[in-house]
Order: C-alpha cells, then structure tokens, then sequence
C-alpha cells in the first residue's frame, strides 16, 4: 500500500490561489525572495525526496523502530542514510539566516516542505523537526557566539537538536521541574537532572547533538519564573569546532510506545553536565515559548499529513475493493460486486477525510503566513501577525489533531478487517496520530490556551479580526454561493457572540475557563474551518467559470458537506459550554473513585 | 498495569432498580427459580475470575501476543490457565441449555459477566464468546445428536467454537464467497477453501476447536442464498464424544495486528475438511446469524467492558498525580500540585466516559432484558414484541457500544498525558484493543445500514413507533429535573424518523448517506431515557448522588450532541453522492 503522491495540487492551489503566496513572499523583509519559479522547484524536489526517500522507510521504521543497544540507539535501516541525502540536498538549513550558513527562506517555507516530509515518513521527520525547533529558539535568544558555534551545525546539518522540558513529576507542569543548574567558574553550568520523552534525545544520524534543557539555577524563584535554558551538546566541541568528549549526558533507555516507532524517545539523565544559559538566567520559559510555538505549529501539520497520507490510500482502497452492490442498483456490473466508492457511507467518510484535511492545510498555511509577517513582515503588520498567529496556534495544534485522529478512524474504517492489520499499512497512521493530541502540550493546555490567554486576555482582538474576513467573503460569495454565505455570516455572527458570552462568564468563575475550553476550541475549529472552505469554494467557482474541472467542483462539493454534515457539530459544542461549570465542579471529587 | 473492579454495585443498580429484573424472571416458568441472592453472589464470583485469573493476564497478552509456528497456534504465557478457570468455573455454559449440562440462567446476567470479562482480558474472553456462540448457534439449528455430541462439551470450555465466514475476497459482501462443499457417500462433506480473520481458529487453550463454517455446495444459488454451514471439527469426533484424528484443515498463518495481539487471528486452510451440515441446505446465513446476533451484542459489551477498564484506570491516575493547582486555588497546598481531577477538563472527560458507560451498561442490560422475553416468555405475543426489539437494538448495541467504547478508551488515554501513549502504563492497549471492536462482526456502518434499512425503513418505522411508545409508557419514573429533556429527545427521535420514512421513498441512497448519524441519534435517544430514570430512583447515598451528577453532566454535555446529529440526518442525501467520484 504505497500508492501515494504529494498533493502538490492541493498545495499549489492553496498557494498560488487562495492564499496568494506569491505577493506574500514580496512583502517580506529581510528574507531571500520566493518566487514562483524558486518555490515550485522547491515543492517538485520536497515531494521527490518525500516519495522516494521517506515513504519507502514508514512501514519498515513502524515495525522495526528504535533500539537501545549497550547505551546508544540505533535508528531503523535506511533512517541515516535519508538524513544523510537530506543534508546534502540543502534541506537543513533552508530557513536559517544566510549569515549562519542558512538559505534564508521564510518560515512558512519550512512547514510546507515538512509537511511533505511528515505525510510520507512523521517519524523520520521528527529528527529535523526537533533541530528546527532549536534552530529558532538559538536564532532568537542566543548569542553572537552561541550562533555561530552551534546554529551553524544545525543548519549545516551536522548536529540535530532537542527540547528537554519534561521529568517524570512534570508534564503539563513544568513549574515542578527539578533539574538543577550550578555556575561553574568559567562561566558555563553543570547540569543535573532527569528529564522524559525526549524525542530524538539519542541517535545514530549524526554525531553530536545539541540539547536544549530547561533547569533551576539555585536559588531561583519557584515554579515557572524559576526556569532558565540550556544548551547542552551530547558531545563538547574542541576549540576548533570538532566534536570533543562526551558531555555528562547519557540516554539510559527508550520508551515503547503506541506509535512513531521509528523515532526514539529517550530518558535522558544529565550528571554535571557543561551547560551554556541561552538568554537571560530565569527567563528559560520565554525562550522555549519560542520554539514551542512553531513546534505546535508543525505538530498541526503533522496531522494535515497524516490525515492525507491515510485519506489517499482509504480513497484507493475505496475504488478499488468490491464488495455489495450500489443502493441504485450495480455499477459494476461484469464483476461480482461494486467497488466499495458507491456506497454512501464510506462518501460520509471519505468527504469528512477530504473536508478535514484539506480544511486543515488551508489553516495552517494561513498561519504559516502569519508566522512570516510576525517576524519580517511590513513593521506597521507584525503586531498584528504575532496576535493573529498566536490565536490561531493553539486552533491549529489541537484542532487540526483532533480531526485528523478522527480522519485516520475513518481511512482504517474504510479498510474495514484488513484496516486493523499491520501489513496493510493503515492502522499505523492512527497509532501514530494518537501523540499530536497529547504533545507539545495537549489538546487541554491548548484550550485553555485558546480561551484563557488568546481570547479573554486579548480581549478577543484577533479573533474579531478573524470574524471580519468572515463577514467581508459572506457578503462576496452572497450571490454566488448562496448557502455556503449564508452559513459563513451566520457562523462568523455565533463565533462573535459565544466567544463574548463564555469570557464574561468566565471572568466570573475561574472554573468556566476550564469547563467550556475544551468545546470552545472546538467550535473554533469548526468555525474557523468555514472560512477555509468558503474561501477554496469560492477560489474554486470562479476558477470554474473558464471550464470545468473535477478538482474545483469537488472543492464546492467538499465545503457543501462540510457545512451541512460537520459544521453542525458546534452547535453541540456551544450547548455543552452554555451548560456552565457546575455539571462538572459540583460532583465531590471521591465520587470519581466509585466504580 | 491497570487494575480493574468488576462494577457490581452499578450492574446490580440496573439489574434489580432500573429494569425490575426481579419480576421480570418470576412471572416466567424458565426463570422464576432465580433470584437476586443468586444473582448477586454469581456476579461476586464473576469479579473475582476476572480480577484473579483473567485481568493479571492482559498486559502480558498484549506484550507477547499469539504465536505461530509449523501449523499450530501458542498462546501467550498464562492463557491456558486462565481459559480453564472460566471454563471449569462453568462460565461458558451460565445462559447454556440445562438439558446438555447448561445453567439456564438468563441473558441480562451473562451481559454483565460479560462486561467484566472483557474488561479484565479482551483477548483471552475471545475465546469464550467464541465458544457461547458456537453453542448458541448449535442449541438453536442443530439436529439432537449434534446438540448431544457438542453442547456439554462447549459449555464446559472443554472444547471451543470458532465461526468462518470472511475470505479474502468477500468480508462484508458474503454472497461471493468461494469456500466449496462437496457431499460425500456418508453424508458428511468435504470442505475446501480458505478463510481468513478466524478468531481462535487455532490455539492451545482446549483438546477440541469446533469450526462453523460457511460454505458452498455444487449448484447452489449465487449469493447469500446459496450458503450452507457445517460444523468442522479440529479432531474428528466419533460418536460417543471421543477424539478421533485429526481433521484435514489447518492454520496456514496468524495476522499481525494492531490490538487484541493475544487473540489468534487465523488463516485458516481447509483441505477436503470433513464436515457436517447443521440446519438446512442454502439456509446457512440464518443459521450463522443467530451466533452473529450473538456476537455483535457481546462485541458491543466489549466495547463497554474496554471503556471501563479504561476509565477506573484513568480515575485512578487523575486522582495521584498532581499536575498543575486548581483554577480556584491550591486544593493540595501540602502537595507541589494538585491531583488532576481539580481541572475542570480532565472531570469533563472523566465524565464523558463514565455517561456513556453507565447509560451503555442499562443499554445492554436491556437488550439482555428483549433476548430474555424473546426466548422464554410464555406469552406468544410478548415472544414477538421482544423479538422484533432485539432485532433493532442490537446493531445499536453493537456499534454505538463500541464507538463510544473507542472514544472513552481514547479520553481515558488523554487524562494520562504522554504516559498514556506509552506501552507500559497499559492504557494505550486499550485504545488499540478497541480499534476492532468497531470493525468485526460487522463493521458500524453495516450495523448502521441495518438499522435504519432494514429494522425502520422496511416497515415504514412501525418496530420503531413501537420502541418509542414503549420509551414513553415506561418514563414515570424519569427525574423531574430530566422529564422535558426526555419527552424533548424522544420527540426528535420521533420527527426525524418520519422525515427519513418520507424521504426514503424516492431516495435509495437516504439511508447509507444518513445511518451511521441516525444510528448516534437512536442511541442517544435510549441513553437520555435510561439516563433520565436511573437519576429519578437513584438512592440518597454517594453512589446515588454521583448517578445524579453523572446524568445531570449527561444532559448538560453530552445530549446536544443530537442536534448536530439532527442537522446532519436532515442534510440531502447529495451532500454526500453528488460528487464525482473522480473529484474525491
């Protein structure tokens, strides 16, 4: 089951139509010029190697994974030799600034090419995804020297990074981090500690690694204003830059997971070793915020490609098994049964796949925009992006997740018995998908996210912003799409008024934050998701008038469905947040240990 | 690795305050000799199987799996053990005929037995649904010396059943599929063919594995009207019950699966395998559904008992690990943080699942309640009434069951955080041992599809008018605070279906475009009912006030979800068929 390709028409009617990458691309500062003559080479190359270098390692990474051998993990066959091809196809150091070695590329050209990667191979691709995200939080809080000591191997390819936050005691939590942090006299740290679920915190794809740890220095304040931030290589580099002896940082195991076998999620225990303070001493939080963010961001794209990769190969199965004939009577009539593609159902749950991902990718390359603009757009914008990207990272983490685990159910339903066995390749995307709802924190740290600090703080600023795109693309498409405008204004109305409705109920009770967060990222999902869909249909139907084409009606089918068959689904979710706190405050917590 | 307590006080709540068992099983001759002592200490010895003998099995189930070597299946370490307590604790034979060494107890019991019989090991209980269903379908369309010749022995556990149906070609579609009968001289027949997906097709838990097997003979109709069933033996069995030779099938291989891994999953070769037809010639699908009908309630209980599991393990960590104080302050200050179920959202997903599990379990129990009736009761049109209800409860059952059974596996999994994906804290096999229950026995769609095709559409929503009226007839007791809520869900349940009965005329694609979603709404429907009820007679002690709690949580979060289900019913049916295929 490989069949397979990169939805590069997906991707290039997104960027060249809908969301007009290209006069986006000219606005930025500071930036290599992406034009459409470098960009399509880009996607052409990024799916080559996807398909051919990566898809062909998913199933064997699955059922081999990682292995901890006398105190070092070994990869799956074929992992380092794609990294290897990765590196020298320049793919390392695409968005890194060109005075570090970098191709200077924006942000939002980072995430497009993963998510090629991550639809073919996620585990694989959490290697140089966890490197990006120390790339930039060196690039935003390192120093002159830290930058070019150890960005530049990053972007060379050379090293691979980590984010260490998590210890047995602190998850969610990570106030309660315990690992200790102590001034040696050369001005570096000795770091001790253990931290968990590293992903990438060992391997054999290169030779040295640069952690990045957050740790107590002592004497620091409790909890979160008490964390500083690290940069701990797996090896200390000699004066002239080559890899030296061992830091004092072992992996003392790996942990057997449900999914993403092919990635090694280590125990790391640190005993006094060399650590260097990135940024100001207690102000670590802040600076792993940074690469946080775009971590959630890419773990949102992770879903798009996972829910893609198994929406391809259910609608391939789908044409192709037979089984029953059509309600209408056969279809197929020379063979014993109609291919399974006829049957309604299995429409329901092909078209909530498409509508799903295809809604989810729109989304999250909108928010790749903004993370561009926040960074090196127009100056008089970037206040702007940054609060539009930050409303919109905690919708695309938890809710693109969300319903891409929801997605991939439903590709593993389509397969019906042969979906639960592992030689077919599919339910390995659902065990796989299941981490993005719980990692780079969960889909409950996300909501509360949403709501508490990107709402109700905000005083909801770009979310309104966000309600009158809405608006504005109702009243276009009042004429031409009359229904899919009606239920934008009508949704875009709703999300204005709950969105007011919860954050004065919940400056009353601080348990209506968490009581209604969980449905309230939900219905934004939903409502946001119109917008998306609206927006491709409407792309799509003036495309259409110059001809007709099967991928621009399916795009106006697709957003018909999505608003009359998953749209209504936040409506049950606005009941459930109007329901308020006390169904789930008022029970006595003992009364949860009965059984 | 996870503990689990079989709920005994909450099956019993339903058994004996919800559905009035008691009275139910006096005014019938079969079962007026049972009790609730009885009952009561049957359940008791149930838990403790479970929790002794069954539960310290799984993880190891899981970790292990089945294994397959040279034509014969092992079992992980500790299953043949495990398997002889239940079947010489007579566990298998509980609901069984007493005239071939069965308790003749009834159905809602077993439901409950069941439950906690998956709860504490899926995998392993495979095999003893399995074995039921074999007798079942034996006690109802085998001749008497079939009946003689295999009953005892299954519900003993000596032996074990396993059905055949699926080939690589033909899963749901099981009118194409090839597997041949050919008569011989002595009436027996010769079956070759290959079946794939055979649960315990092979294994080390017992001396004997009695296949049924669906399969063809010469000339016989095209379609799901040309099958026959036939009892296949592993060993031939002669005619006082002795092990003869070995029969002439085999399994070829065991499947690599995502859960379950300690339940062999079987290719099975038949090579001339002699076998003997049970029930008529072409009328093997009706025979195999009685087990199928079987089956798909127990693979519903599944779904319930996996949720369960799930969710005391899942109480049991929000309730030790602190993480994060309380929005309204510290509530542990002793501690560095406060338990987890101070966070409003880990209490809604606690909530969620225990809803639908405890609405799930006075679910089931009802359709134990309609297979008691329709077996036992004397009265022939009460017989019927029971009969055409379990015909449209039990795809409810079976796919609602296990749906939500999947979804509170997978909250369960989210309250544990990054540990919940690892495999050692053992509630990831849960969500991956659930994956099935969605799919065998009847993917949900096809249980879908037969609700909403054949047990409403057929007649015009007649049975269903009946269930409703029924609902009504029996909410006296619903909770004031609930009563607008129930009459409200059944209303809708109501309109909606006339919609569907009106529209369905001139649209054929009506009922696959909206049965999945229609199936929800049933369901839904049922729950508010029960859930209304339970909080009306809930006792005024702590486990009465969290039952009151818990439905007050049902109405507030979980019911809305059918006016999405409303909506997406009510949607044209060209939402979903007017798409090109090629535009997908």
């Amino acid at each position: 089951m490989t069949d397979f390709r990169t939805p590069l028409r997906d991707m290039r009617f997104l960027l060249y139509n809908v969301l007009d990458f290209e006069t986006h691309f000219a606005r930025l500062q500071d930036r290599t010029l992406v034009t459409r003559d470098l960009l399509d080479p880009i996607l052409d190359e990024a799916a080559r190697f996807s398909e051919t270098e990566l898809l062909p390692l998913n199933a064997v990474g699955d059922v081999q994974g990682c292995r901890f051998i006398e105190g070092a993990v070994a990869t799956p066959p074929g992992f380092k030799e794609a990294y290897a091809t990765y590196v020298a196809n320049g793919w390392s150091g695409m968005t890194g600034a060109t005075a570090y070695g970098g191709a200077g590329l924006p942000h939002s050209m980072s995430l497009i090419v993963e998510e090629s990667m991550t639809t073919a191979n996620m585990a694989w691709t959490m290697y140089p995804d966890l490197s990006h995200s120390a790339m930039n939080a060196l690039a935003a809080h390192g120093t002159e020297a830290q930058k070019q000591q150890h960005l530049t191997r990053l972007l060379s390819g050379e090293w691979t990074g980590t984010m260490c936050l998590t210890e047995p005691q602190a998850g969610s939590d990570v106030g309660l981090v315990r690992t200790r942090a102590t001034p040696n006299a050369d001005g570096s740290y000795a770091i001790t500690g253990t931290k968990i679920f590293i992903s990438a915190g060992d391997h054999d794809l290169v030779d040295n690694i640069l952690h990045l740890v957050l740790a107590r220095l002592p004497d620091a304040p409790a909890g979160t204003k008490g964390i500083s931030l690290f940069i701990v290589p797996k090896k200390l580099p000699n004066p002239d830059g080559s890899n030296g002896a061992r830091n004092g940082v072992v992996c003392s195991g790996l942990e057997e997971k449900m999914g993403i076998h092919g990635c090694a999620t280590c125990v790391l225990n640190f005993e006094d070793a060399v650590g260097y303070l990135v940024g100001a001493e207690h102000a670590g939080m802040r600076c792993m915020f940074t690469m946080m963010n775009a971590a959630r961001l890419g773990v949102g794209m992770q879903g798009v490609g996972l829910a893609e990769a198994a929406y391809q190969r259910s609608l391939a199965y789908a044409r192709e098994r037979l089984q029953m004939r059509s309600l209408t009577g056969p279809q197929n009539a020379e063979a014993s049964a109609d291919p399974i593609i006829v049957h309604p159902d299995v429409r329901r749950m092909l078209l909530t796949q498409k509508a799903f991902v295809e809604g989810g990718r729109a989304l999250a390359y909108y928010a790749a925009q903004q993370a561009d603009l926040a960074e090196y757009g127009p100056t008089e914008g970037r206040e702007a992006a940054e609060a539009m990207l930050s409303f919109l990272t905690p919708i695309v983490k938890a809710f693109i997740t969300e319903s891409a685990f929801e997605s991939v159910n439903h590709a593993v339903q389509i397969f019906g018995g042969a979906g639960y066995i592992e030689e077919t390749g599919i339910e390995q995307f659902v065990r796989d998908a299941r981490i993005t709802l719980i990692y780079e924190g969960t889909t409950q740290i996300q909501a509360l996210d949403l709501l508490g600090r990107k709402v109700m703080l905000t005083g909801g600023v770009a979310l309104l912003v966000v309600v009158g795109e809405m608006h504005a693309l109702a009243q276009t498409c009042a004429e031409s799409l009359p229904r899919l405008g009606h239920e934008l204004q009508r949704i875009a109305a709703e999300w204005a008024s709950l969105s007011m409705a919860v954050g004065g109920r919940a400056q009353a009770d601080l348990n209506e934050l968490g009581a209604a967060s969980v449905d309230y990222l939900m219905y934004s999902g939903y409502a946001v998701l119109t917008y998306f869909w609206v927006r491709m249909a409407h792309v799509a139907h003036q495309k259409l008038q110059v001809g007709n084409d099967a991928y621009l009606a399916g795009k106006i089918a697709t957003a018909e469905f999505y608003v009359a068959r998953l749209l209504p689904r936040a409506e049950a979710h606005k009941r459930a947040i109007e329901a308020g706190s006390g169904v789930l405050m008022d029970i006595e917590s003992a009364a949860f240990d009965h059984s | 690795m996870p503990e689990y307590t079989a709920p005994i006080r909450d099956m019993e709540f339903v058994l004996f305050d919800l559905l009035h068992a008691e009275r139910t099983w006096q005014r019938i001759p079969a079962l007026a000799e049972v009790s609730r002592d009885l009952v009561s200490a049957v359940l008791e010895e149930g838990a403790k199987i479970t929790a002794h003998e069954l539960a310290p099995l799984n993880q190891i189930g899981d970790q292990q799996g089945a294994a397959w070597t040279a034509g014969a299946v092992t079992t992980p370490a500790g299953f043949q053990q495990g398997f002889r307590a239940l079947a010489q604790g007579g566990w298998l034979g509980v609901a069984g005929d007493p005239r071939y060494g069965g308790q003749g107890l009834p159905k809602m019991l077993t439901i409950a037995l069941e439950e906690m019989f998956y709860a504490g090991n899926t995998s392993l209980y495979l095999c003893g649904t399995l074995t039921v269903g074999a007798a079942t379908c034996i006690a109802n369309h085998g001749s008497d010396a079939q009946k003689t010749l295999y009953l005892e022995k299954l519900y003993a556990g000596q032996w074990t059943g396993a059905m055949a149906l699926t080939e690589a070609h033909a899963g749901t579609d099981l009118g194409i599929m090839r597997t041949r009968a050919q008569p011989v001289a002595d009436g027996t027949y010769h079956i070759t063919g290959t079946k794939i997906f055979i649960t315990y097709g092979d294994h080390d838990l017992a001396e004997n594995c009695i296949h049924l097997v669906l399969a063809k003979l010469p000339d016989a109709p095209g379609g799901t009207r040309g099958i026959s069933l036939f009892i296949v033996p592993k060993f031939l069995v002669g005619s006082d019950g002795a092990l003869g030779q070995r029969n002439a099938f085999a399994a070829g291989s065991i499947e690599h699966k995502m859960g379950v891994k300690g339940s062999p999953t079987c290719v099975m070769n038949y090579d001339g395998a002699t076998g003997y037809l049970i029930g008529e010639q072409n009328q093997g699908l009706a025979a195999m559904f009685t087990m199928m009908n079987y089956e798909r309630l127990s693979v519903g209980i599944q779904g319930l008992g996996t949720a369960d599991a799930a969710l005391q393990a899942a109480s049991r960590y929000a309730a030790e690990r602190v993480q994060g104080r309380s929005p309204l302050g510290p509530d542990n200050s002793d501690g560095p943080a406060d338990p987890l179920h101070v966070h409003p959202d880990v209490r809604r997903m606690l909530l969620t699942v225990r809803a639908y599990n405890e609405g799930g379990r006075a679910f089931a129990a009802l359709v134990g309640r309609e297979l008691d009736l329709a077996k036992y009761s004397p009265d022939a049109d009460e017989r019927d009434r029971a009969e055409r209800f379990v015909g449209l409860l039990t795809p409810v059952a079976k796919a609602h069951l296990t749906d939500r059974g999947f979804e509170c596996c997978v909250l369960a999994q989210q309250v544990f955080g990054g540990h919940g994906y690892i495999g050692e804290w053992g509630v990831e096999q849960f969500v991956r041992d659930a994956r099935i229950a969605q799919i065998y026995e009847g993917t949900n769609g096809v249980q879908a599809l037969d609700l909403l095709g054949r047990k409403v559409l057929r007649d015009g929503g007649a049975t269903l008018d009946e269930f409703i009226a029924s609902m009504r007839a029996e909410s006296d007791t619903v909770d004031g605070l609930y009563a607008a809520a129930v009459n409200g869900a059944i209303d809708r349940l109501e309109a909606v279906t006339r919609r569907l009965v009106a529209r369905a005329a001139d649209d054929p694609a009506l009922a696959g475009a909206a049965s999945v979603d229609y199936l929800d709404l049933f369901a839904l429907t049922a729950y508010a009912w029960l859930w209304g009820r339970m909080a009306g007679i809930a006792p005024d002690d702590a486990y009465g006030a969290a039952k009151r709690h818990t439905a007050a949580f049902f109405f507030a979060r979980l019911l809305p979800r059918a006016l999405a289900l409303q909506a997406s019913i009510d949607a044209d049916s060209a939402t979903v068929m007017a798409m090109s295929a090629d535009s997908l």
